[in-house]
């Protein structure tokens, strides 16, 4: 009985904490590629095309779906209570049945269409990225935190924190995702075709440029937000230290892909993001992706993509564009946070 | 050093703070009530984190709302939520600090090296702040606070859960910078600690203030005074705690 009060409030938890990814179907990316699938469908076509990028998706959410349901109780809690050994086992055992993934990976063996070796696959995967966790969790010393690198000055010291923040945003590890099949896709295809970096290099910035609308999305969870308000601070200063960490993640990310097109992306991106930042600021959790107003998003995909593709054509002078943009929004967004500044 | 005048702050129908006015020169004085009286609130009217209905606060003889920057230039402060960047060392706190504050690079690291050491924080200056304790938490606040010297000190309930060495040190820190000057205006819920350091004691009680006097040692008891101004402990007794 007891352990069925406890499990009860385990599902309570997890249903709550699979609510925490609602942020996914207002994110750029993942509309962009709905957008691809249901264009498709339309066509009376597979969308095949839109399969990769769902894989990357999901491959990078079963980095938090994966966790233990079991978590959801804290440890000294769950040591505590007077529950017994066999209550604990059956504890253990029925928790696992709240697991997200356990429940996709039945709907996969029940989808005919997906070949058992496919969703055995996936299962391999699901654990192997919990014993990766698990592993991290008890090897502080791995933290990768410590490898960002320092630079002198206030917003060199920002910058490094705010880089530090985006290491637990799910949009960072999409984009290196994508980067990443972007460099094996030119390395290792006999014939790369040239067409397809300026459209990979925009689908990274449009991964990493979601965070723009959440500059401020790990401050407010935690207690940051008041140490910028208490600082003696221009906001433009404070915007610029928040938008240089999602330039330098791009730029890494899009460097070897195509630059000039991921940075005009990314450039337009923190210019609109900006709007969302800091007149609608909303937190953000650790390991989720980034979202904030759709129609923010809409305007930020929008004008983003068609400057990058104009960059693709004609270069620096669509980057040059976006740089005024990004540089506009900073000084206008900037007084604005200012003014904004005493609640 | 710190003037408010009549300031109010209302939360939709509720009043958190109800025209409270206060003086404080340099020195030490302390902000007491029971939780929810509105103190963070005034700590913040008066740090200008939040803005005011209606009344002013000047720090230094600046008007808080007219010149924001040079009223944060002149203060040191530990806000309610410590303002802590959890993705930053406890070290790297005070670099950032004395770069924020325009400190030469040495100088910065030569005080806040002092700091690490007076606070007893040397061990875990490599530490992120998400993996320390409260009691770390407060003293890497208190350390930003310290580090511009500043002339002026707002610290919002600097002693609570501070282990009892540390909490003499920063006594002794807080009558020490007091001794120079510096302003000190802190809020607790620690009567004899408020008793052994303050100059002047405030209370506060739904969002008014009930008591303004500086400290005279021939008067009540401070828990006496505090007791008959501002709450009454509600009888304690539950009958089924230890019943068999």
């Amino acid at each position: 009985m007891k352990a069925l009060r406890i499990l009860g409030a385990i599902g309570r938890a997890t249903g709550r904490k699979l609510g925490t990814f609602r942020a996914l179907k207002i994110n750029n990316f993942f509309l962009i590629i709905a957008l691809v699938a249901y264009s498709a469908g339309e066509s009376g076509i597979e969308p095949a095309s839109a399969y990769p990028f769902l894989l990357f998706l999901f491959a990078v959410l079963l980095f938090p779906l994966s966790s233990d349901p079991l978590d959801e109780v804290p440890r000294s809690r769950l040591a505590l209570w007077p529950v017994t050994p066999r209550e604990r086992a059956v504890l253990r055992a029925a928790s696992l049945v709240l697991s997200p993934i356990l429940w996709f990976v039945v709907l996969l063996l029940f989808f005919h269409r997906i070949r058992p070796g496919v969703a055995s696959a996936f299962i391999t995967l699901a654990i192997l990225v919990q014993a990766l966790s698990t592993t991290f969790r008890f090897a502080p010393q791995w933290n990768v935190r410590r490898y960002v690198p320092g630079w002198r000055g206030t917003i060199g010291m920002l910058m490094r924190s705010s880089l530090r923040q985006m290491l637990v945003s799910l949009d960072v590890y999409l984009a290196l995702v994508l980067s990443l099949g972007a460099v094996l896709y030119r390395l290792l295809d006999a014939h790369p075709d040239p067409a397809a970096f300026p459209i990979l290099a925009i689908l990274i910035a449009l991964a990493v440029g979601d965070y723009a609308q959440c500059l401020f999305g790990r401050d407010l969870g935690g207690s940051a937000i008041t140490r910028y308000r208490l600082f003696p601070l221009g906001g433009t200063a404070v915007l610029l230290a928040k938008g240089a960490a999602c330039l330098a993640i791009t730029f890494l990310l899009t460097l070897p892909v195509q630059l000039t097109v991921g940075m005009t992306y990314a450039f337009t991106a923190l210019a609109f993001g900006h709007h969302a930042s800091v007149i609608h600021p909303a937190p953000l959790r650790a390991w989720r992706f980034s979202g904030s107003r759709v129609y923010i998003g809409v305007i930020q995909g929008i004008a983003g993509i068609v400057l990058a593709f104009g960059a693709a054509q004609r270069g620096a002078l669509y980057l040059a564009s976006s740089v005024i943009l990004y540089c506009l929004s900073l000084a206008i967004y900037g007084r604005v946070w200012e003014l904004r500044r005493a609640a | 050093m710190i003037e408010a005048r009549d300031l109010v702050k209302r939360f939709g129908d509720a009043t958190a703070v109800a025209g409270a006015s206060l003086d404080a020169e340099p020195g030490i004085c302390a902000l007491l009530g029971p939780n929810g009286a509105g103190k963070s609130t005034l700590l913040k009217l008066i740090t200008g984190l939040l803005a005011p209905d209606s009344g002013s606060a000047r720090i230094c003889g600046l008007d808080v709302a007219s010149h924001p920057m040079e009223v944060r230039r002149s203060i040191g402060v530990i806000p309610e939520d410590l303002g802590l960047f959890d993705s930053l060392t406890i070290e790297e706190h005070l670099d950032l600090c004395g770069s924020v504050y325009g400190l030469e690079r040495k100088e910065a690291r030569a005080r806040a090296a002092d700091l690490l050491r007076v606070l007893r924080l040397d061990h875990a200056r490599d530490i992120f702040l998400d993996q320390c304790s409260h009691g770390m938490r407060k003293k890497t606040a208190l350390a930003m606070a310290l580090l511009q010297n500043p002339r002026v000190l707002l610290l919002d309930e600097p002693f609570e859960g501070i282990d009892p060495v540390s909490s003499k040190t920063i006594e002794e820190l807080l009558r020490s910078a007091a001794s120079r000057g510096v302003t000190v205006f802190f809020t607790s819920h620690i009567l004899p600690i408020v008793e052994r350091l303050a100059a002047k004691i405030l209370m506060i009680r739904g969002g008014k203030m009930v008591w303004n006097s500086a400290v005279d040692p021939h008067a009540r008891p401070l828990e006496e005074i505090y007791f008959d101004l501002v709450e009454q402990a509600p009888p304690a007794n539950l009958s089924w705690l230890g019943a068999k």
